[in-house]
């Protein structure tokens, strides 16, 4: 879905690129719907749209993708220690 | 859910995951729950279901709690519950959404109070500040998508832990767990439209925690304009 989308928040503008974006907070809510893949073909078309001609709208896109991808890639995940789940195990054998 | 009786308030029901249930299964509400599995079923969906997801429920109670014992009390507590509630789980729907419900509840319930919240700023409060029209004309925080890919996970990780919770975990299950909106919506029991808003915030206070990290540690000379 993203690989007609942009590739790089510095490619140069095409002609009749907007500066300004006039409803930025509302271009943001749909970016972000987008970035998590919860926006329907609607919004999906209307950002495309954004993407080529919104200067603003480009540089949010490209932001918020990689705050996400900052997230699910490169924070440590902490794995349960086998301690803990030896304990639960024991535990819930003496349960019933 | 709010009709069963036996079914403490905190533990998902299997209603959550599933509209329509097998009459034959489905144990009536006065009906203590347990009666539907054989003590083996219930360690089968035990071990089947539930501790495959045991990982991420560390990592996740380890992202609330901020702190290795408190996780550790807090996922042996939950499975714990899990357990002993088995019966109103269904096999088959989402064991691990179940899982982290009960999980977040006893967050909220024994852990909160005691845990160490570095902020201590009322979720209210942000979300009162966030919903003022003020907020929606600075909504888009100034920062770059350059300057976020030179942020390392202990940063990220420190910006993350700085915020209330509310917001913390919308973005722990979102974007590290990789929930969908309507999976956080059970998991949260709240609606989605307010998922998306609390996360929008979120990932708002998020950028400007980066953002000040970031010009604090001199990333983001090279300024553009």
């Amino acid at each position: 879905m993203q690989t007609s989308l942009p590739s790089s928040s510095s490619s140069p503008d095409k002609p009749g690129m907007k500066h300004e974006c006039g409803h930025r907070a509302d271009c943001l809510k749909m970016i972000q719907l987008i970035v998590d893949g919860e926006a329907t073909e609607q919004q999906l078309a209307r950002l495309k749209d954004n993407l080529e001609t919104c200067r603003p709208c480009i540089e949010m896109y490209h932001l918020e993708r990689e705050v996400k991808e900052l997230l699910t890639k490169r924070m440590e995940k902490r794995c349960c220690p086998d301690q803990l789940i030896e304990t639960i195990k024991s535990k819930i054998l003496t349960f019933s | 859910m709010a009709n069963i009786p036996e079914v403490m308030s905190d533990t998902p029901t299997r209603d959550d995951d599933q509209t329509q249930q097998p009459d034959s299964q489905q144990p009536a509400a006065e009906t203590p729950a347990r009666s539907s599995y054989t003590d083996q079923q219930k360690y089968q969906v035990f071990n089947k279901e539930f501790m495959p997801h045991i990982d991420s429920m560390y990592n996740f109670a380890f992202r609330l709690t901020m702190d290795e014992d408190d996780a550790n009390d807090l996922v042996q507590d939950t499975y714990l519950k899990a357990f002993r509630f088995i019966s109103s789980f269904e096999q088959g729907t989402n064991a691990k959404a179940w899982l982290f419900r009960i999980l977040k509840n006893s967050f909220i319930n024994d852990y909160r109070k005691k845990s160490k919240e570095p902020a201590k700023v009322d979720y209210q409060d942000v979300e009162t500040t966030y919903n003022s029209e003020d907020a929606e004309a600075e909504h888009t925080v100034d920062l770059r998508a350059e300057t976020v890919s030179d942020l390392i996970g202990d940063e990220v990780a420190t910006a993350l832990n700085s915020l209330p919770v509310d917001f913390r975990t919308v973005i722990i299950l979102c974007d590290i767990e990789g929930f969908t909106y309507e999976e956080m919506a059970k998991i949260l029991d709240i609606p989605i439209g307010t998922v998306r808003s609390r996360l929008h915030r979120a990932r708002n206070l998020l950028k400007e925690k980066l953002r000040d990290y970031a010009s604090s540690m001199g990333y983001d000379e090279e300024s553009d304009e």
